[in-house]
């Protein structure tokens, strides 16, 4: 009696949990052809992206972001802000580092961009997809990270691939959010218009809906860089070179100051990603105006 | 209808007061002991039995965890905050020495006297496993050093003509040694030492290698879950010299986990600083405990009373007479 | 030609809700919009529309907003979709229509013009203007010269490869107009187009549309809530209020003969004297005489009549001019022909000529202005006070 109005009834709880660890661990077996497959891919196309990285000295690096930094602020002083930034983190000792987050993290985005802008587009379209993706989005977006980094490791292994995966799951869904808000609410005249000059649904969609939704496109794509460095630390968990693991490398040691330093490289990375994308969210929007 | 309803909610406040406020204030002064709780499986077990003895044995303690990673819970013990660590992998901890010889942590007793740790392999990969139709792999690898003639077993899919080695975890002392080891025995020539950054994300590449029946090497030490669990051979190595060992030359002692406990803690709780000095379980008789806690689905406190009915004796070890008595009976 | 019919709306209905029949029955039985949308939800946009555009004229459809204006105009190309009713476009019923179809109506037979214009922002003026023929892959080369010439027509040239942004509302509006005249269409139609445009942007706009529709013979629907625009520019206007039409009818005989109280009102709102002409106030004079009527009969006429001036008119009813009494009298004494004494100075109107032409004469003349036709005969005076009791 009294257990039963202070605690929650016992025979009322179930565990659905060994079901699922047996049926990824099943599903892991059966598929492992199309899984190593995957793997191979993915692993093939960070590398590409880390091999395109690394062939470009580094002093060419610095040189492209300081005049992209440039070009896209209109200020000479923010060029050189970030050059001076990125030379920092040269002298931390941390470029490769660097350029093996920035891998992880591009390939991540072009994932995310690869798979949420149609996606986008189909919520935004398609009502009965909307009410199928939205709540799987939610709960992307709201799970925490560590409960789908373990099987992860089981269905595709350690380092870059779980890596990518887990970053991807996090971090697509601004991309498709962003992107099917900024078709939905393409001033519905423009559409009108459009229609009403005898467009196909694909003619309004090409021609005015997405460059129409481009500056909310941008923004997504934004959110999705950013989401995407700050996956790094958790990334390392499961293996993934790069700043990240300096950090859990430094920590695990009670060394601060030590995890300070690949700390402060990573938000380097991130705040020149960030302006250099939103400096191109701005321009589109002032085109648009 | 809204008066049945008011009466019903002051009804069903009335019997949850009384219900639950008769348990409470009898007792004089009780003192709540706080253990770390890092995260692992063999030390949530640890926790759990003492927190059973703890609160059925003796009478003015309470009992919790701090959960937290690690050094985390580190700095908080040497702060005060946290009184004890079951289970501590003290040769991981860098500043360890340091530590003790300041009195900022006090060295209590040895838990588990012979832990061991080093480069691992499944059974299967040597031996085969014909209930699964697993061919032996490796069938002479026995040592560590022999490993250098199968890096094809091993095959690092990120750089396939390398092995993957999997390391210790970033920070750990081990981890140092281990690498030194890589280099030394010159796997490092045909294999990639990959670090993965967290305990549960190493055992996750070794669930699930062994899931699948693929080869995999690595750090892993004992007592854990997946060492009572899985098949598992530790790779031979050079037998331990205290001097050469931390070149990594040599095997890795039997490690001791320790008990250790905050600077404050004796004079806090005297009485149960003699249950923790006595406080001793074994690698083999935890890694039991532990697959059953994995094979059964129990919570680390069925697996606690699990434990303390299957090796009884021990409660006579650990305990004044009368006091063990007093756990038997909260057993049963 | 003229009165070729281009599109023929009938019985349109469009309902927004679940409930549809249950809501069709209640106007049936006569319940007004609200009621049927508290009781069932439903929202009635439009009952039972039905009305004719011919070739050529400028339809105006006028109402306040949620009249269902702006839903009817949409159901001309299709964009919305009538629950129940026909809408022929050159006798084909557009419901009929096969997605291809429907495509070339658009793309070729009717355009259509956005009251906050619906210019893509993406796009340079030139590329908004040459949209409709982009999207029915019409050569680069040729729908860059269409559209400069639309571009010109509008007046905007030079402006070919601005951006949208860089324009103002107006320019926006002619952007929007170019762009459909550009498909060289039958029909344009017009959702609000000056709204949206300050007062004095806007009387340019609509003189520029004037012009421009005379000029191409373009029909157009054109939808306004603005009773002045909606006469300056209508050859047929028609009122609507809660998704029905009340009255169709040319602006002067709307103006004449509200068909009820709800459009009289409606009306109040409007500059009468820019839709009453001279036919619409004249009267008969009652006092006509001839050149050559001996005076003491000219004075016998006007004192019969108890007037102080006549109106001289020639055998073929042609007018010479005003003769007063006092000059009459004179001539008699004199005994000179009248003939001398007339005054030849004096203003006429046609009877076409709006009232609000008419006003800065009928304060000036010191008679009652004379109506004549093209042959300057006399068909009939107004006065003054006829002028101002009109407004």
């Amino acid at each position: 009696m009294k257990d039963y109005l202070l605690h929650f009834p016992k025979e009322w709880q179930f565990d659905v949990g060994d079901t699922i660890d047996l049926w990824i661990k099943t599903f892991s077996r059966e598929n492992r052809e199309i899984l190593t497959a995957i793997r191979n891919f993915v692993i093939a196309s960070i590398k590409g992206i880390n091999w395109l990285l690394a062939i470009i000295p580094w002093w060419l690096l610095i040189i492209i972001v300081m005049i992209l930094g440039w070009r896209i602020s209109g200020r000479k002083r923010v060029g050189l802000l970030y050059g001076a930034m990125l030379i920092f983190v040269g002298s931390c000792g941390l470029w490769v580092h660097m350029l093996e987050t920035l891998s992880i993290v591009i390939a991540s985005v072009i994932l995310s961009v690869i798979l949420g802008f149609p996606l986008g587009v189909l919520i935004a379209m398609n009502k009965r997809a909307e009410s199928i993706i939205r709540p799987i989005l939610d709960l992307m977006q709201t799970m925490p990270t560590f409960v789908y980094l373990v099987p992860a490791v089981m269905l595709f292994s350690t380092g870059k691939t779980p890596a990518l995966m887990a970053t991807t799951i996090y971090a697509i869904v601004p991309m498709i959010r962003m992107t099917s808000h900024g078709i939905i609410h393409v001033n519905g005249e423009v559409v009108e218009a459009a229609k009403a000059f005898g467009s196909t649904n694909l003619q309004t969609l090409v021609k005015v809906q997405i460059p129409q939704a481009m500056p909310t496109i941008m923004t997504g794509l934004n959110q999705t860089i950013m989401m995407a460095m700050s996956m790094v630390v958790t990334c390392a968990l499961i293996g993934a070179q790069g700043l990240g693991m300096e950090i859990l490398l430094a920590t695990n040691r009670t060394e601060m100051g030590k995890a300070l330093m690949p700390g402060i490289c990573i938000v380097i990375v991130a705040i020149i990603l960030d302006r250099l994308t939103q400096g191109l969210v701005k321009r589109k929007e002032a085109e648009q105006q | 209808m809204k008066r049945s309803i008011v009466l019903m909610l002051a009804l069903a406040f009335c019997i949850t007061t009384v219900l639950g406020g008769c348990s409470g204030n009898e007792k004089a002064e009780i003192k709540t002991i706080t253990v770390t709780n890092n995260g692992w499986d063999s030390q949530m077990l640890h926790n759990e039995i003492a927190k059973f003895i703890v609160l059925n044995g003796y009478e003015n303690y309470d009992f919790q965890t701090s959960t937290g990673s690690s050094t985390m819970n580190w700095q908080a013990m040497i702060a005060g905050d946290v009184d004890l660590d079951i289970e501590s992998w003290t040769d991981n901890v860098a500043t360890y020495p340091e530590d003790v010889a300041n009195g900022d942590i006090v060295d209590v007793g040895v838990l588990v006297p012979d832990s061991a740790q080093g480069l691992y392999v499944p059974r299967y990969v040597i031996e085969g496993d014909p209930e699964r139709g697993i061919e032996p792999m490796a069938p002479d690898l026995k040592t560590v050093e022999d490993l250098k003639k199968y890096p094809h077993i091993f095959p690092d899919d990120e750089e396939p003509e390398k092995g993957r080695l999997y390391g210790s975890l970033p920070g750990w002392m081990a981890d140092e040694i281990l690498y030194k080891k890589y280099e030394y025995y010159g796997l490092n020539e045909s294999y990639n030492y990959v670090r993965l950054g967290s305990e549960a994300a190493l055992f996750a590449s070794l669930a699930s290698a062994y899931n699948l029946g693929d080869p995999w090497v690595g750090y892993c030490y004992e007592p854990t879950w997946i060492t009572g669990k899985l098949d598992l051979v530790l790779l031979e190595d050079a037998p331990y010299d205290p001097d050469l060992y931390l070149e990594g030359k040599c095997e890795f002692p039997k490690q001791e986990l320790k008990i250790v406990s905050s600077s404050k803690f004796a004079e806090k709780a005297p009485d149960l600083l003699e249950f923790f000095k006595k406080y001793k379980t074994g690698s083999q008789l935890i890694s039991e405990a532990l697959a059953y806690l994995d094979e059964t689905g129990a919570t680390h406190e069925e697996a606690a009373k699990w434990f303390l009915k299957e090796y009884d004796y021990l409660l006579d070890e650990w305990l004044p007479a009368e006091r063990a008595e007093k756990v038997r009976e909260a057993l049963n | 030609m003229k009165d070729e019919v281009i599109i023929k709306v009938e019985n349109v209905t469009k309902l927004y809700g679940i409930n549809k029949s249950e809501a069709i029955k209640l106007m049936k039985e006569g319940a007004d919009k609200d009621t049927v949308y508290k009781k069932t939800g439903v929202t009635v946009a439009l009952w039972d529309v039905s009305f004719e555009v011919k070739k050529g004229e400028v339809f105006v459809i006028i109402g306040l907003s949620g009249s269902g204006k702006s839903t009817i105009i949409r159901c001309l190309n299709k964009l919305n979709r009538p629950t129940s009713g026909k809408i022929y476009f050159q006798n084909n019923d557009i419901d009929q229509l096969s997605k291809k179809e429907l495509l070339d109506l658009r793309r070729n037979k009717i355009s259509m013009v956005f009251q906050n214009f619906g210019l893509m922002s993406h796009r340079t003026v030139m590329e908004n203007v040459a949209y409709g023929l982009e999207v029915k892959k019409v050569s680069k080369e040729e729908r860059e010269k269409k559209a400069k010439e639309m571009i010109s027509l509008v007046g905007l040239e030079g402006w070919e490869h601005q951006p949208i942004s860089s324009l103002s509302g107006g320019m926006k509006q002619r952007v929007g107009l170019a762009r459909a005249l550009a498909n060289d269409p039958e029909v344009l139609l017009m959702d609000e187009p000056f709204s949206a445009l300050d007062p004095l942007v806007k009387r340019d706009m609509q003189f520029e549309l004037l012009s421009i529709q005379r000029k191409l013979q373009k029909t157009v629907v054109f939808i306004t809530h603005d009773i002045n625009e909606a006469f300056k520019l209508g050859d047929t206007v028609a009122i609507m209020r809660d998704g029905r039409i009340i009255q169709i009818d040319t602006p002067q005989d709307m103006a004449l003969n509200p068909a009820d109280e709800y459009v009289a009102k409606f009306i109040d709102g409007a500059d009468k004297s820019k839709v009453l002409s001279a036919k619409h106030v004249m009267i008969t004079p009652r006092c006509m005489v001839r050149e050559k009527d001996a005076p003491i009969h000219v004075i016998e006429e006007l004192s019969r009549n108890d007037v102080s001036t006549a109106y001289v008119v020639d055998d073929s009813m042609k007018l010479l001019g005003v003769i007063s009494i006092d000059n009459a009298i004179r001539a008699r004494k004199e005994n000179i022909p009248i003939s001398d004494f007339i005054d030849r100075d004096i203003y006429t109107i046609r009877r076409d000529t709006l009232i609000v032409d008419m006003l800065q004469l009928t304060a000036k003349s010191k008679y009652p202005i004379a109506v004549v036709d093209e042959k300057n005969r006399l068909k009939g005076i107004v006065s003054k006070s006829a002028v101002l009791s009109s407004l």
